[in-house]
């Protein structure tokens, strides 16, 4: 195998406003393992795609052998010997196995034909690699469609080893796979490490980073803070690596004083993602949803407004209930403000007075009261400090924040009792947070009952009273008061140990 | 979010119909030919089934063309029009009396508007990415307009020793069947080639073929392509069966290609089937008419017929979700 050395200087990504990587840097050459760890937003995704050519950068220099180079494309990356795993998979579902390792580089023989045995039999090869880790029924030949998300994630594996690259990465590519799996998996880019391929690996689970990498590049607020040999490093000088100022950030002081009686009592509930989860929340509190992308929070939230079929127990105001509809949920007083703001939440085209209007038209009779509805949307409109050039305008024609503080509006003209907010603030400036948080502790002082998913650490620790933290479908921590702080936030993420700092 | 049990459920059926989407349409063939030879045993001898195939040739022909494009994800909804305008071109071109030369020239040029008129398609909906329903509507009307201009009145005579040609039975089998057999053929050597793979994974999953570095847009310009040579193929057939020409006489035809597909097991949504269930599906589909025809009621129940089944088809994954009590 020829060697490489990849040097990443400086790079920068901004996505509009919002600065996804502000300096990007790492270094990583053959036979070498490097992690790539930070919290939620920390930018290690960005650089990782800018590395494999999937996001083109804003700013500063990628040096490939000596050499500044520039891919416009995936191909062109993996032209140059780097081949990514990704975590949302690259599979066409009605091909096989085999069609879908070697797709665009299938072995050609006489007429263009595409030599199937050859390519039956490298994949037979590949797969022997995952022997006695997957099902018998994963053949060169079964369709991807087939297919258990592990097995899935372990074909991505070897579609990227197929193209023989020089450098590799791996983005979260052992969140799916089993114990057994991931172990091979580690035994395998051991072998590769030998051989001289070098490793990029992403991951939040500390355990796996210090058992397979040698360094571990340190990303914090898109900059790189450090790197440290895991060899000399401790699992808490990483940790305080990601952490800004070290430990003990202090959280807002706790006004929550009015917390009222219970509004929501879930026990033991599964769904979608989440295995099994108690919580509680009471009238005016806001609770907050933490933890790493894609832990369950959304299908916890959507369970409870009816939207995703669970077991277990859900309890309003005591009361037992078991939605299977998003209008029952509705009709009980809780709200839902989904995370797509455009796809989900809004009708881009027709009119803010439409918009906010839109869940609540069945008040103003069958002919509708229009007056009446209009003075409604206005107050709303008003309270909630809308920007806007009247409420007949597009939704289209708001800032990301202003259209957030519609489709928080358009639940509030149905006074709900529990609302539910996935990820509200989602790509919104931040002048624009601030009021939606001061939107949202008004509400949560007129005695609203709020459970709130959030990917920003800050809001969560800005905001909230307490902060249930999900890892892998379940609560592994609640923080509040003295214990709600960023270390301990991030660190019960990643399911790092902070027994000694805190 | 996940709607697991839904996933599970499909994907048994596909792995139960893997790579043999076509077998429903045997069923249906073995079902619709039992029926016609009860009601009518004279319609199997020798010389009717070949006169029978005959007239079955166009729309195996136009119906392949539609499967290829509905695998790479997309639909011609003026493969029809496109078979009026290659009608009225070769009728045209072939003008009184011609000579040898003539003929190949006005055959050549017909097949080359065909193909032209589906290419055309195919850079609207790959490349400026229009939606291929809506796009193809609209060329329908382009090239109908176009066919009308070439040839505004019904007209024209193809000369007698081509119709004979076309009547052949080469080795006492009909002429149909070795140009299907020969389609069949064709496809199965493109299948073969890197081609086959890209149409397919194109139409299943095009992000994940384009990040996997699949020309996309060149594979859906293909489709297209492929498909207006072969309803170019259809309507010389149909010109050498019927002797004249017709601005009119593809517009009809339409509607029975879509429905001959998802008889033959292709989904709409791509990605998935095969030539041989559509080649299958237009037998299918007119046995099925002429036992409609037999039942002695108005001609429209069969057009009634053929809108049903794709309606069927189209609402059958939805209609399981809702009987199993999913949301979409």
């Amino acid at each position: 195998m020829h060697q490489i050395a990849l040097t990443a200087h400086q790079l920068v990504k901004r996505y509009g406003g919002v600065v996804a990587l502000a300096d990007g840097s790492l270094e990583v050459r053959s036979g070498e393992v490097v992690a790539l760890v930070g919290a939620n937003g920390s930018g290690k995704s960005t650089l990782g795609k800018i590395i494999t050519g999937a996001v083109a950068p804003d700013g500063g220099q990628l040096i490939l052998d000596g050499r500044a180079v520039h891919f416009p494309s995936p191909q062109a990356a993996r032209r140059a010997g780097i081949a990514a795993v990704y975590q949302d998979l690259s599979l066409v579902p009605d091909l096989t196995v085999a069609e879908n390792i070697w797709l665009a580089h299938e072995p050609i023989g006489w007429g263009w034909r595409v030599r199937r045995g050859a390519m039956r039999e490298a994949t037979a090869r590949l797969l022997d690699l995952f022997a006695g880790t997957v099902r018998s029924t994963l053949t060169p030949e079964t369709p991807v469609a087939a297919l258990p998300p592990d097995e899935r994630q372990i074909v991505e594996i070897l579609k990227a080893l197929s193209l023989n690259p020089r450098l590799m990465i791996l983005d979260e590519a052992t969140a799916s796979l089993d114990s057994n799996q991931v172990a091979r998996l580690f035994e395998l880019v051991a072998r590769w490490k030998a051989e001289g391929m070098a490793v990029i690996f992403v991951s939040h689970r500390m355990e796996e980073i210090f058992r397979l990498a040698d360094r571990a590049v340190v990303l914090r607020s898109g900059q790189t803070v450090g790197t440290r040999d895991l060899r000399t490093t401790s699992e808490q000088e990483l940790v305080a690596l990601m952490i800004e100022g070290g430990l003990a950030v202090e959280s807002r002081s706790a006004a929550g004083a009015t917390r009222g009686a219970e509004r929501l009592r879930v026990a033991g509930l599964r769904a979608g993602a989440v295995r099994g989860v108690d919580l509680s929340l009471h009238d005016g509190e806001i609770v907050g949803l933490g933890g790493l992308r894609g832990q369950g929070q959304t299908d916890l939230l959507l369970a409870l407004f009816g939207a995703l079929p669970f077991t277990g127990e859900v309890r309003l105001a005591g009361q037992p209930v078991r939605f299977t509809h998003p209008s029952q949920a509705m009709e009980a007083g809780i709200a839902f403000v989904p995370g797509d703001r455009t796809r989900e939440g809004l009708l881009p085209i027709r009119s803010i007075l439409e918009n906010l209007l839109l869940p609540s038209w069945h008040r103003y009779g069958a002919l509708l009261r229009l007056t009446q509805a209009r003075r409604d949307a206005q107050a709303m409109a008003q309270r909630l400090n809308l920007v806007m050039e009247s409420l007949d305008a597009p939704v289209s024609s708001l800032s990301g924040g202003n259209a957030q503080k519609v489709v928080l509006g358009k639940w509030l003209l149905r006074e709900p009792r529990l609302l539910l907010l996935d990820d509200p603030t989602k790509g919104v400036d931040v002048g624009a947070k601030r009021e939606f948080y001061q939107s949202l502790e008004e509400l949560r002082d007129a005695g609203v009952a709020i459970l709130l998913y959030s990917s920003d650490d800050e809001e969560l620790l800005g905001l909230c009273d307490r902060v249930l933290v999900l890892r892998d479908g379940q609560v592994r921590a609640e923080l509040a008061g003295p214990t709600l702080t960023r270390a301990e936030l991030v660190s019960a993420s990643i399911g790092a140990l902070m027994g000694e700092t805190s | 979010m996940s709607y697991a049990p839904a996933m599970t459920a499909t994907t048994q059926v596909r792995r139960a119909l893997a790579g043999r989407s076509y077998l429903f349409s045997v069923l249906l063939l073995i079902i619709v030919v039992s029926i016609n030879y009860a009601l009518q045993p004279n319609m199997f001898r020798p010389a009717s089934l070949s006169g029978n195939l005959r007239t079955y040739l166009p729309l195996m022909l136009l119906a392949a063309g539609q499967a290829i494009i509905v695998i790479g994800g997309g639909i011609d909804l003026s493969i029809g029009a496109i078979v009026s305008l290659v009608n009225v071109i070769i009728v045209r071109a072939l003008g009184v009396d011609p000579s040898p030369g003539r003929i190949a020239l006005a055959i050549a040029l017909g097949l080359l508007a065909g193909t032209l008129a589906g290419a055309f398609n195919g850079l609207c909906a790959a490349y400026l990415r229009f939606q291929p329903i809506i796009t193809t509507f609209a060329t329908s009307f382009v090239f109908s307009g176009l066919a009308l201009w070439v040839l505004p009145s019904p007209g024209g005579v193809v000369p007698p020793d081509l119709l004979r040609a076309y009547a052949a039975n080469p080795l006492r089998i009909p002429l149909a069947i070795w140009v299907a057999a020969l389609v069949l053929l064709l496809w199965g050597a493109l299948r073969a080639t890197r081609f086959g793979t890209y149409l397919y994974a194109v139409g299943g999953q095009p992000l994940s073929a384009y990040v996997t570095g699949v020309p996309v847009s060149l594979v859906r310009l293909a489709s297209y392509s492929i498909g207006g040579l072969l309803a170019a193929c259809g309507s010389l057939a149909l010109t050498l069966n019927t002797g004249t020409g017709d601005p009119l006489v593809g517009g009809p035809m339409t509607l029975p290609s879509v429905v001959a597909v998802v008889i033959g097991g292709t989904r709409l949504s791509g990605g998935q089937g095969g030539i041989a269930g559509a080649l299958i599906g237009v037998v299918v589909l007119r046995l099925l008419d002429s036992i409609i025809s037999f039942a002695n009621v108005p001609s429209w129940w069969q057009t009634f017929a053929q809108g049903m089944i794709v309606m069927v088809a189209l609402a059958g994954p939805g209609l399981v979700a809702l009987v199993r009590g999913q949301r979409p």
